[in-house]
């Protein structure tokens, strides 16, 4: 029996562990957590690990799709503006007065379909993934300022508030904000629909190779459109709980976040090749480049130097992923 | 007749394989001399030494030029020693123009050094598309021409330098007849002004009409040379050909079962607009036979089985299967049909190199490992472990990933992907290119096998011996046709090779 496990691929436990990709990443981030704690003990306080959880979901929650779009082997840069378009729809939705659900569902429609429209031309005319999203990232920006004309949409009920400003209270004085339970709940969702569907093995395939998974029968184009419809949708809820948190939908809100999350998901070592990725690497992933942000504040140090270490935080991890790639001989 | 060139003694070794074998050519001035043999005869090898792609060090024997010894260590010193070279494949810049193709690097200047004197540019790029009688403008796109003005627009360009030699390795594969004429007069017209030509083609009746000597390779040997006078054009074939068919291959024969698939009037077409890569190809195919399709690089072999696993689109044409008619438009409806390919790169368009065998092994077979769309791991762990172990994949696990294997096992693994989907009609396009010869008697084994079960098989394979050894029946192509067709037992390899190069 043993030895028909370890035929079947079974290692040990540990050796499982110690393989896995996000290992890599979990150190740096461990570094930074315990650096930052021994430096300012508040730094493992509740407050502000709540807070480096809270401000993490929502990248997370776009960084989820993106994901799916990386091992696709694409790239969306429309997210940061689908954010914005989908918190402005849900905002002018609810300052007309309609139900919060209804608006919700406006909004996360919205983004949706900013992303079908991505997935579409994607797979029907072949036009390389990053000028398709970088003209819808134009597109769903001006429609933005165009339906509020730059100013911010507010105010927005209470009871649509409570989304992004409320917590889950698990006893008098703990609770846990809404977006992180919705990250949580979203992320592993994605990640059992990415490791345990056929739908999520047929985006690794056609992120390993593309030809290969059309002539084996994988639907590649309906593939792509869905993930990019998810990776719209996603983006719009992410930019709902934004409006809700901020009390105000901005035609601004979510600009150049599309830079954060696909930084987040290549920390996390999600392959810009296609072919690999996990959704927990992105989370980790999110969760540092906060930290990172977070850790610096409370170390004191310049708001002005925090943009370097970031960049050199990517470069590190994209350098671990590349090291651990060549060593187990994967070289495409 | 003066000798302007002499290739003496080439030997070019890859490693531990043997190209080209003491290899001697000799070319006068003002002939054109043909270099024929069959795929991977060593033709192009002892073209691209005389090019210096090969550098000079990298091989033994010697280049003689006009009775000087030359070393090519780069293309640059060739082409300075007035050798020009059309390959096949067309390598022109295609956004810029015609008249800036042709001055590639070599752009006339202006007294200011550094800006370009276009009225000049112009002027020599109309001299040379004149010499070949291409019809365009000199600022025309490159983009916008056909295949087969670009390849003369090729030819001006090389012209412009002033060759002495004009190598042209199967110029014509992109062109149509008349385009063909065209070009044949042009190579006649500079013959007579002094420029001699090797001219490499698989096509034998042009090489008859067009060339003054042939030399045969086979197997990296020059075997024969014959002058127009003593041509033989059956002589040439047994000579490419050479080898007895001997039974390397234990040939198993099955009882053949009813009709499992008939092809009528394929056509496909390439992508030069208004010429077919496949015309009007009929074939049919029982139940347990393996029908060998032959035929030389270029004539639409794979081609036509791409397009009836409709992996690339036809024009028309009709499929069956089990006698009734079948739609099949894209990969997924052929696999509905229990078709399975196997593509002539397995790296390409084979395997997934970022997953492992398990993964790869199931990638066809989503239905059989899934419920409601998820993953049934350990089914799916099952199933392919029983395919891993049919085929004796040599691998640690199937968790392995798929790069790690020889090419040989990474052939397995595609083939066991098409075994658990339960196929029962199977293309196999070069099913043992690169395998070492352990690894191909593996394969036929398995061919053989899938042939007992039921399973109706298609096979090309450019290793002639192989083919004849494998298959039960044949069809030979040629420019998109099926020129021959031919049972087990009235096969030769001449008559296969006659087929193929047109002159049956």
């Amino acid at each position: 029996m043993k030895k028909n496990r370890k035929m079947l691929g079974k290692d040990s436990a540990i050796k499982r562990i110690l393989g896995k990709r996000e290992v890599g990443i979990l150190i740096p981030l461990i570094v930074v957590f315990v650096v930052s704690g021994l430096v300012n003990p508040l730094f493992f306080g509740y407050q502000n690990i709540t807070n480096i959880l809270f401000q993490s979901s929502f990248v997370f929650i776009i960084g989820i799709i993106t994901t799916y779009v990386f091992i696709l082997g694409c790239m969306d840069l429309s997210v940061g503006s689908v954010l914005g378009l989908s918190g402005v729809v849900t905002g002018l939705a609810l300052v007309a007065g309609l139900p919060v659900w209804l608006s919700i569902i406006f909004g996360i429609m919205a983004g949706g379909a900013v992303g079908l429209f991505n997935g579409f031309i994607i797979a029907k005319f072949n036009i390389p993934t990053l000028i398709v999203t970088l003209s819808t990232m134009y597109i769903a920006r001006g429609l933005c300022e165009f339906f509020t004309r730059g100013n911010p949409v507010y105010p927005l009920p209470a009871n649509f508030n409570i989304l992004g400003q409320g917590k889950l209270m698990l006893s008098e004085s703990f609770g846990i904000p809404w977006p992180v339970i919705f990250a949580l709940v979203l992320g592993i969702i994605g990640h059992i629909i990415l490791t345990q569907t056929t739908f999520g093995r047929a985006v690794f395939a056609i992120g390993g190779n593309k030809e290969t998974a059309r002539l084996s029968g994988i639907k590649v184009k309906r593939t792509t459109m869905i993930v990019y419809t998810l990776s719209g949708m996603a983006a719009g809820m992410s930019g709902i709980l934004m409006a809700s948190r901020l009390g105000s939908a901005l035609s601004n809100s979510g600009m150049g976040w599309e830079l954060n999350v696909i930084a987040s998901v290549i920390i996390g070592g999600t392959s810009m090749f296609g072919g690999a990725g996990s959704i927990l690497g992105s989370a980790i992933g999110a969760v540092l480049m906060t930290t990172v942000t977070n850790g610096m504040a409370m170390l004191k140090v310049s708001v002005y130097l925090q943009k370097v270490v970031i960049g050199v935080v990517i470069l590190i991890a994209v350098g671990i992923d590349q090291y651990n790639r060549k060593r187990s001989g994967m070289k495409e | 007749m003066k000798k302007i060139l002499e290739m003496k003694n080439i030997t070019k070794q890859f490693h531990s394989v043997t190209a080209l074998k003491d290899v001697s050519i000799d070319l006068y001035d003002d002939e054109i001399l043909a270099l024929v043999g069959e795929n991977g005869a060593g033709k192009s090898t002892l073209m691209r030494i005389l090019s210096g792609s090969y550098a000079a060090n990298s091989y033994d024997g010697q280049i003689i030029m006009n009775g000087k010894k030359q070393k090519f260590s780069h293309t640059k010193d060739a082409e300075n020693a007035g050798i020009e070279m059309i390959y096949q494949e067309i390598s022109l810049m295609n956004d810029m123009t015609v008249a800036e193709n042709i001055m590639l690097g070599r752009m006339p200047q202006k007294r200011i050094p550094g800006f370009v004197d276009w009225k000049k540019a112009r002027q020599i790029a109309v001299e040379a598309l004149e010499l070949v009688g291409l019809d365009v403008r000199p600022d025309e796109l490159v983009r916008r021409l056909s295949t087969s003005q670009m390849q003369l627009l090729s030819i001006g360009k090389a012209l412009m330098r002033k060759p002495k030699i004009l190598v042209l390795d199967e110029p014509t594969s992109a062109l149509t007849g008349k385009e063909t004429h065209t070009l044949m007069t042009i190579l006649r017209d500079l013959k007579s002004r002094g420029i001699s030509c090797i001219y490499i083609s698989h096509k034998l009746d042009e090489v008859f009409a067009l060339t003054d000597r042939i030399t045969v390779l086979r197997d990296g040997k020059v075997i024969n040379t014959y002058t127009k006078e003593n041509l033989q054009p059956d002589k040439v074939i047994e000579d490419m050909v050479g080898r007895k068919v001997e039974n390397m291959y234990p040939k198993v024969h099955v009882q053949m079962g009813e009709e499992a698939l008939r092809v009528e009037n394929f056509t496909v077409p390439s992508s030069i607009p208004g010429k077919n890569i496949i015309d009007e190809a009929s074939f049919s195919l029982k139940h347990g036979e393996i029908l060998g399709i032959g035929g030389l690089v270029g004539a639409g072999r794979s081609e036509l089985i791409n397009a009836v696993f409709g992996a690339i689109k036809k024009e028309k044409g009709e499929v069956f299967i089990d006698g009734k008619p079948v739609k099949i438009n894209k990969p997924t409806d052929a696999i509905a049909h229990k078709m399975g390919l196997l593509t002539e790169d397995r790296r390409a368009s084979g395997y997934v190199g970022t997953m492992n065998l398990r993964e790869n092994i199931s990638l066809a077979s989503f239905k059989e490992i899934s419920k409601r769309g998820f993953l049934n791991k350990i089914k799916e762990k099952k199933a392919t472990k029983v395919q891993f172990d049919a085929l004796n994949v040599r691998a640690p696990s199937i968790e392995t990933n798929v790069l790690n294997l020889s090419g040989g096992n990474q052939q397995k693994v595609v083939l066991a992907k098409w075994l658990m989907s339960d196929v029962h009609i199977l293309f196999l396009d070069e099913p043992t290119r690169g395998i070492d010869v352990g690894a191909k008697v593996e394969i036929y084994d398995i061919i053989f096998e899938l042939a007992k079960k039921g399973v109706a098989i298609v096979m090309i394979s450019s290793e002639l011996p192989e083919l004849l050894a494998v298959c039960d029946r044949f069809i030979v192509l040629a420019q998109g046709r099926i020129r021959g067709k031919f049972s087990r037992e009235e096969v030769t390899e001449e008559l296969f090779m006659k087929a193929a190069t047109n002159i049956l």
